[in-house]
């Protein structure tokens, strides 16, 4: 199924890897606690299964999507469940599920989505910026496959690199995903010579 | 189930076909006034372009033939299908991609239907929630769900 070599996959589980790094210390720097980050996964999957693969299709979510202007074909997806949203925004000393409250996630978004995208950028030699974020509560379906659909002209093959950062000594995390395009997945490769 | 990009269609009366969670993409739902046959693509882009391919059932120039096709050959007929339309919703506030695809969706659906004169009976499109369709193949009633709502009757029961 899969178009890409181990090699390739463990290249991109490894950018995801640092990309993640780097935004799990400004997230940290923000919330003023640390912050762990788990293994990042590297899932490559027909469109039809993404949706699936990233959780349960009707549960509420907040997601916060960045798109990426620059060297790459990307968009940037952080997924909060409501509690780690309503968790997110007590840190911050901000209400959820308030403008404030978005905007407040929002801000988590571009500041990690920034960092992480600074990091892919110098490791691959790319220039790599973020879009204004934007966000929205719903179904996670409706969110991923929005964000999905945007990328979807290129191929049908998903790739998703996702990396999920967990607030020590709480149970609140952010699923951070980049979601490259076809087209996106080569470009990184090639610059890293596979 | 019909995800990402797929269509299906079904004669057995208690099948419910249902698309989770509708963002920017479309559920169209075909279901035949006479007969116990329905069927529903969840579309995802508006146009290919020119692209085809067995798996390029997401672009509504192709999944719109395409899925009143299936519904005829599973014994549909073309002149008794009218068509329910679900989703195409604006979710982000500012969106990333230039022009509101799911606004786009909803156009080339509803276009690709007026060529082949379908009569669309019910839509719920537009807004900015995300929505769950489900069609109910024996009754031919189609429902949808909001984010956050309840269920909602689009199309009731076919009393034959």
């Amino acid at each position: 199924m899969t178009p890409y070599t181990d090699l390739q996959l463990d290249a991109l589980r490894e950018l995801a890897n640092i990309g993640s790094g780097t935004a799990s210390t400004s997230l940290s720097g923000m919330l003023g606690r640390s912050v762990d980050i788990s293994v990042p996964s590297v899932n490559v999957l027909p469109m039809a299964d993404a949706v699936g693969a990233i959780g349960d299709a009707e549960a509420d979510a907040t997601g916060v999507v960045l798109g990426v202007i620059g060297d790459l074909a990307a968009s940037v997806l952080l997924l909060f469940t409501p509690s780690d949203a309503a968790q997110m925004c007590s840190f911050l000393g901000v209400e959820a599920d308030s403008e404030i409250g978005e905007s407040a996630l929002m801000e988590i978004g571009n500041i990690m989505g920034a960092s992480y995208l600074n990091a892919l950028g110098s490791m691959t030699g790319m220039a790599l910026e973020p879009t204004p974020p934007a966000v929205a509560t719903d179904m996670l379906a409706a969110i991923v496959e929005t964000v999905l659909a945007e990328r979807a002209g290129a191929g049908d093959i998903a790739l998703l690199l996702d990396s999920n950062l967990i607030v020590e000594g709480s149970d609140a995390s952010v699923s951070f995903l980049l979601v490259p395009d076809q087209g996106g997945v080569e470009q990184l490769l090639a610059r890293l010579g596979l | 189930m019909v995800r990402m990009g797929e269509l299906a269609a079904s004669a057995v009366a208690d099948d419910v076909l249902v698309s989770i969670g509708l963002g920017s993409c479309i559920g169209l739902a075909l279901v035949d006034r006479r007969a116990a046959v329905a069927g529903l693509a969840h579309v995802v882009l508006p146009d290919s372009g020119g692209k085809s391919g067995p798996e390029s059932f997401k672009f509504a120039d192709h999944a719109v033939p395409e899925l009143i096709e299936r519904v005829v050959a599973a014994g549909g007929r073309r002149s008794t299908l009218d068509a329910v339309l679900v989703g195409g919703a604006s979710m982000f506030a500012v969106s990333t991609a230039a022009l509101e695809v799911g606004q786009r969706n909803e156009a080339a659906v509803r276009d690709q239907l007026g060529a082949a004169r379908i009569n669309v009976l019910a839509a719920a499109t537009g807004g900015d929630r995300g929505r769950t369709i489900r069609v109910h193949v024996g009754s031919r009633r189609v429902t949808v769900r909001e984010a956050g709502g309840s269920v909602q009757e689009l199309v009731p029961e076919v009393v034959a």
